[in-house]
């Protein structure tokens, strides 16, 4: 192969994503967006209006609409009634809040790994906001603190897209209120992050600042106080499990699933996982052990009780710890952790549900 | 505080130097850090960074580039790369070349490689498969193989370990391999 032909190759990618990477995520979020006056009014029901009216004034009523018609989707959409995850928090929307915050908080939950905190933010133009994702993107910072996350908007959880032109349109679709000129946002700040940023605080409210990037200006759409949500989770112990793969002719140790309504946390061992997880060990020489760990996330089945069965899918970190690689793994809609049945991989059954005859016996 | 790029592109059409002030002011510091990740020489960085306000200087006019910001990194990484080949073309042991044999493994076995046209597909290939990652995802994989990044910086940047950072980029490069190799990206 020509190497100098590949990097010309890499060479040649769109303008959009060189501006994207050039930026830190940690901006200047020190500038303010112009705010607007909300003029218009959505409006459910005449009952329901008349009587919101009176009470928050026109321009609130559209907001509050906006506000609570989200969480409604948030709940619907993170199966939040069906999944039943104790840890999902609904936040009280305040008629202040509806009437002047450029950040509403709705909605959280700990999946495990993140704090998951929905957001809605206005006033965000339209043109501003067309210029996502290339040119524009969303982060949070912990003010007084180098700490912060990523945000996004947030689309339905099963949505599939493909390409800059149908993220633009789905984003205007699902998470833009044109209206009130509200977006509804997704942000996600490490568990570890908001730990280490209570303890340099001191207090467990923590000053979470929303901000856009738009180019290289810096939009702030304001502040919220917000306090981390518990984690709701159960432990699978599989006992030192060992799975052998055929194909890759390797076996691998699995001992436990950690498991939240949005996460997963496999955890295995193997023979040269130590080496394979070392700082600067090159992942080609361990690439099949890699392929393994991928299997077993990815394939390993999860059994509910209506006979429906659910995979946590690839992991997106995988950390070594405690002489164990952990893998993590993520997904946007909510599962009922308390009704898995029995989870398997290939043939092999690592756990399953003690039978009320097992019970009795 | 930093000039808009229109303003900046003003001066350059105006043809007034401050253009040069400007345009160092705001973008010197990304200019340099990329020559300095491919030369790994803080030296020829600042070289790369004077030959690219050169280049800037005579392309605009008749370019009005938009973004400024990717057109003058452009410029300065073929610098760069230019500089790179010309000190290492006996050998491959440079920090660039740590980055193309990572990139290589991306490359689906079969493809040669050796026309413009197949680089230039494979190029929008690649443009393809960016557009669909997340965007986390997305900056880690251009800073690594556009700017050269080290891993340490990057798992720096995102407060992770260089591991998790390579174990990352792995992933992705795994990721983009199947999709190339699904496009039928194959001879």
């Amino acid at each position: 192969m020509n190497r100098e032909l590949l990097s010309k190759a890499f060479g040649e990618i769109d303008d959009r994503f060189i501006a994207e990477a050039v930026y830190l995520p940690a901006g200047d979020a020190s500038a303010s967006p112009e705010r607007k006056h909300m003029k218009t009014k959505r409006i459910l029901t005449l009952a329901l209006a008349a009587a919101l009216i009176l009470s928050l004034g026109i321009a609130g009523f559209a907001a509050w609409s906006i506000h609570s018609s989200r969480q409604q989707e948030l709940r619907t959409d993170l199966k939040i009634e069906e999944g039943k995850p104790e840890s999902y928090v609904e936040f009280p929307v305040a008629d202040a809040d509806a009437n002047t915050a450029g950040v509403v908080l709705l909605s959280a939950i700990n999946d495990g790994q993140e704090e998951r905190i929905y957001l809605n933010v206005s006033p965000v133009a339209e043109e501003k906001l067309a210029r996502f994702p290339e040119e524009a993107r969303f982060f949070c910072m912990i003010e007084g603190t180098e700490y912060g996350g990523f945000a996004a908007p947030k689309l339905p959880a099963k949505l599939s897209l493909s390409g800059q032109d149908e993220i633009r349109k789905a984003v205007k679709e699902y998470s833009y209120d044109s209206e009130t000129q509200t977006l509804t946002l997704e942000a996600y700040l490490m568990t570890d992050v908001l730990k280490k940023a209570m303890q340099e605080l001191g207090t467990e409210r923590i000053p979470l600042q929303v901000n856009m990037a738009v180019g290289e200006e810096t939009l702030c759409f304001g502040k919220i106080l917000f306090s981390p949500t518990e984690e709701q989770h159960r432990f699978f112990d599989f006992g030192h499990a060992r799975y052998y793969d055929r194909e890759l002719d390797k076996e691998i140790e699995i001992l436990g699933l950690k498991l939240t309504p949005f996460s997963a946390e496999w955890i295995v061992h193997y023979e040269e996982d130590a080496k394979g997880h070392t700082p600067g060990a090159d992942p080609g020489k361990y690439s099949s052990w890699y392929l393994l760990e991928d299997k077993v996330c990815i394939e390993a089945k999860l059994h509910f009780s209506d006979g429906s069965t659910f995979s946590t899918g690839g992991a997106v970190a995988t950390p070594y710890q405690d002489g164990a690689v952990h893998q993590h793994c993520s997904w946007g809609s909510a599962i009922d952790i308390e009704d898995v049945q029995r989870i398997t991989l290939g043939d092999l059954t690592l756990w399953e549900r003690a039978s009320e005859s097992n019970f009795i016996q | 505080m930093h000039l808009e790029d229109y303003k900046i592109i003003d001066l350059f059409l105006e043809r007034s130097e401050q253009a040069i002030t400007e345009l160092d002011r705001k973008y010197g510091a990304a200019v340099k850090k990329t020559a300095a990740n491919i030369l790994r020489n803080r030296q020829d960085a600042e070289e790369i960074a004077d030959d690219t306000y050169l280049g800037v200087w005579n392309t605009i006019p008749p370019q009005k580039p938009d973004p400024l910001v990717s057109y003058v990194c452009r410029i300065a990484r073929n610098l760069a790369l230019n500089r790179y080949y010309a000190n290492h073309a006996a050998k491959r042991n440079g920090n660039y070349d740590l980055v193309l044999d990572e990139l290589e493994e991306c490359i689906p076995s079969g493809i040669n490689l050796e026309t413009e046209y197949e680089a230039k597909e494979l190029s929008e290939a690649i443009n393809r498969f960016l557009a669909t990652l997340p965007g986390e995802d997305r900056i880690l994989f251009v800073r690594r193989y556009w700017y050269a990044c080290p891993v340490s910086e990057l798992a720096a940047m995102t407060g992770s370990s260089p591991n998790r950072i390579s174990v990352r980029l792995f992933r992705i490069r795994g990721k983009l391999k199947k999709q190339l190799t699904r496009e039928g990206f194959l001879p």
